[in-house]
């Protein structure tokens, strides 16, 4: 397929929003369209899997208008867009699989959908765009539908709640849209490309770096880490499990893939940027993930124990970038501890989002996802606890599940680098993160019910799980699959990581390659190309 | 004309951020409503001061006295999210008040009675 078919990312999700919100009296026909379009979108997920991993690394642009690159709007398949593309529609598409046959009430009615569509254009976008300023846009499209979303059959205190996502992330969009007209004004490009030619080159303007640290406060908003991540634990337990494990897959995981983007490729070599930002990243890995963890511990209901959670898992990630930049680090130290935050990335995703639809299943079986009020779903809900206990061990990272070998290379190069007090906060916070995934299992499933609990002789209530059950299986079985074949996820995150580090085949795909090393003013050259 | 415009987008933030502070939820919104407005002038600085260049229309001959047209543009959409951020907003808001008849945050905590 030709490379302008990467258009179909946005293009797919876009057409089957809008269709599904002209049929929004029709619930099955919203319903076909919707499991047509999240399979369709998996389909050019693999496809672009495939066609970037294979046989090198090879890179897809597009150009829109065919406007040349650095004024045009320019959209960019890498490795790393590919693999979060691929694992994000088959998230999406199992978290469908579940709302379809879980979601109760007004979740039901006819603009649920064409938000859920909606939503994951926003998020796809932002995967794909190689500027920031549609990068601002993507954000503001994400962060529209997630509002919507939201308010969708609000309780009060949901509606409390929702007002401080709405406005804490407006503010975080407003500050990105300031950074990014300022980096305009000091560097000419809002391109991607444009602007890591500018800092591979060390041309950055002194002027830009405190503009480039702010978007360390941009991004850390959206990724929840410390210490802008007080908005999360509050919000996401308010939200039906479904819709939970949506936003805990995807909208967390879009912060740390742009935190990459931007500071790995971007301005990862570039001494005055990384000698502001390192540190920040550093002490903030560390003590996000292990306050994530330790709100986790202490909570007592499944869905608050999962958003806090959230948080601790964020820390592993900006690790991984924080080990990844800087000069005077080996390549492959560098490259390795890239791979190791995207195979966190990719692992979370699946993982993470599966332990939330499990929460809403327990909810649904046991009436309540309150620890002390629930038990013995073992003998209730044999597949769901095995789903479940899969699910929360690979997110221990016990091997040989997936949750071992992210932890495994972000630990390693935490080490090699001589960070031992962050690996140490690393482990320890591995070890309670077992601690708190294994409370849920022994209150909930292993311990035997409250005698409050009447749904056990209760013959009338029959939970209504298949669909549910088919929607966790197909993601814990792609979490088995990232543990037991591994060195293959692995070995992709390394390609992404290479052209991460050397963004030498990025900047020449995109800009052509008589742009690259060179010194001249992109205005002056490309006047010269017309004429 | 670009130091006051500079001047300008400070008194907006400073302003801005005063409403944000307030406890009540009609103040918060508009605050961030200002501090979009606040956002939109920062980038119009950024295209530098007009005065004595031409508007951007190209034949090719003048290059460099154009005012930069890019930020325009940027603000142009920077405007149009912004205006449905803010009516989406004040729907919520009106909502709230139908259904809470209150918009200060600390009483929205209180827990409805069921």
């Amino acid at each position: 397929m030709p490379n302008h078919m990467i258009i179909l990312f946005v293009a797919l999700p876009m057409a089957a929003g809008i269709l599904s919100l002209m049929l929004h009296r029709f619930h099955r026909a919203q319903r076909v369209i919707g499991v047509t379009a999240l399979l369709a979108n998996v389909a050019i997920g693999v496809w672009a899997l495939a066609t970037v991993l294979n046989p090198a690394s090879r890179i897809l642009t597009s150009q829109m208008g065919n406007w040349p690159a650095p004024f045009g709007i320019t959209i960019v398949v890498d490795p790393l867009a590919a693999i979060m593309l691929s694992i994000c529609a088959i998230v999406c598409f199992a978290v469908y699989v579940y709302c379809i046959s879980q979601l109760t009430g007004k979740h039901q009615g006819g603009y649920f959908h064409p938000l859920y569509h909606l939503l994951i254009f926003g998020v796809q976008w932002s995967f794909i765009t190689g500027d920031l300023f549609n990068l601002f846009v993507a954000f503001e499209i994400m962060l529209m539908a997630s509002y919507a979303v939201f308010i969708i059959g609000t309780s009060r205190e949901q509606m409390r709640q929702a007002y401080k996502y709405i406005l804490l992330n407006l503010i975080g969009s407003t500050m990105f849209v300031t950074c990014a007209g300022l980096l305009y004004g000091q560097l000419g490009t809002l391109n991607m490309a444009d602007i890591t030619r500018i800092a591979m080159a060390g041309e950055l303007p002194a002027t830009s770096i405190p503009v480039i640290a702010l978007l360390v406060l941009v991004f850390g908003g959206k990724t929840a880490i410390f210490p802008l991540w007080y908005w999360l634990p509050d919000t996401y337990h308010t939200l039906p499990a479904a819709l939970g494990g949506l936003f805990a897959g995807l909208l967390t995981k879009v912060g740390a893939y742009v935190m990459i983007r931007v500071f790995v490729m971007m301005f990862g070599l570039s001494g005055p940027v990384v000698d502001v930002v390192k540190p920040i990243l550093l002490v903030s890995a560390g003590v996000t993930m292990f306050l994530g963890v330790l709100g986790a511990v202490s909570m007592h209901t499944v869905r608050s124990i999962l958003a806090i959670h959230i948080i601790s898992q964020v820390g592993y990630m900006i690790m991984g970038i924080a080990l990844a930049i800087g000069l005077g680090i080996a390549v492959e130290s560098r490259e390795l501890a890239v791979a190791g935050a995207i195979f966190f990335i990719i692992h979370n995703m699946v993982v993470k989002c599966s332990l939330f639809l499990c929460g809403g299943l327990i909810h649904e079986h046991a009436g309540s996802d309150d620890l002390n009020k629930i038990g013995g779903l073992v003998r209730r809900a044999p597949w769901l606890a095995t789903l479940f206990l899969i699910a929360a061990l690979s997110l221990a990272g016990l091997p040989p599940l997936s949750g071992f070998f992210g932890k495994f290379l972000l630990i390693r190069e935490g080490f090699g680098q001589g960070h031992y007090v962050l690996v140490g906060f690393a482990l320890a916070t591995s070890l309670l993160t077992l601690l708190s995934m294994l409370k849920i299992w022994s209150y909930g499933f292993w311990s035997p019910a409250p005698p409050e609990v009447q749904y056990v002789r209760n013959p009338a209530h029959r939970p209504r799980t298949a669909g549910g059950i088919a929607g966790i299986a197909l993601l814990v079985i792609v979490a088995l699959t990232m543990g037991l074949g591994a060195p293959l996820y692995v070995k992709a995150s390394r390609i992404a990581a290479q052209s991460l580090i050397d963004p030498t085949p990025y900047v020449a795909a995109v800009l052509g390659e008589q742009y690259v090393g060179d010194e001249t003013p992109r205005l002056a050259k490309v006047i010269e190309h017309d004429e | 004309m670009t130091i006051l415009t500079s001047m300008m987008v400070g008194v907006i933030f400073a302003a801005s951020i005063y409403l944000m502070l307030g406890r009540e939820l009609k103040g918060v919104c508009m605050g961030v409503f200002l501090l979009g407005h606040g956002a939109n002038l920062a980038i119009i600085c950024v295209s530098r001061s007009p005065l004595g260049k031409l508007p951007p229309i190209l034949d090719g001959s003048a290059i460099g006295q154009y005012v930069d047209p890019l930020p325009q543009a940027l603000i142009l959409t920077a405007i149009v999210i912004g205006f449905a951020v803010q009516a989406f907003l004040l729907t919520l808001l009106v909502i709230t008040w139908r259904r809470s008849t209150t918009l200060e945050l600390s009483e929205l905590a209180v827990e409805e009675p069921e």
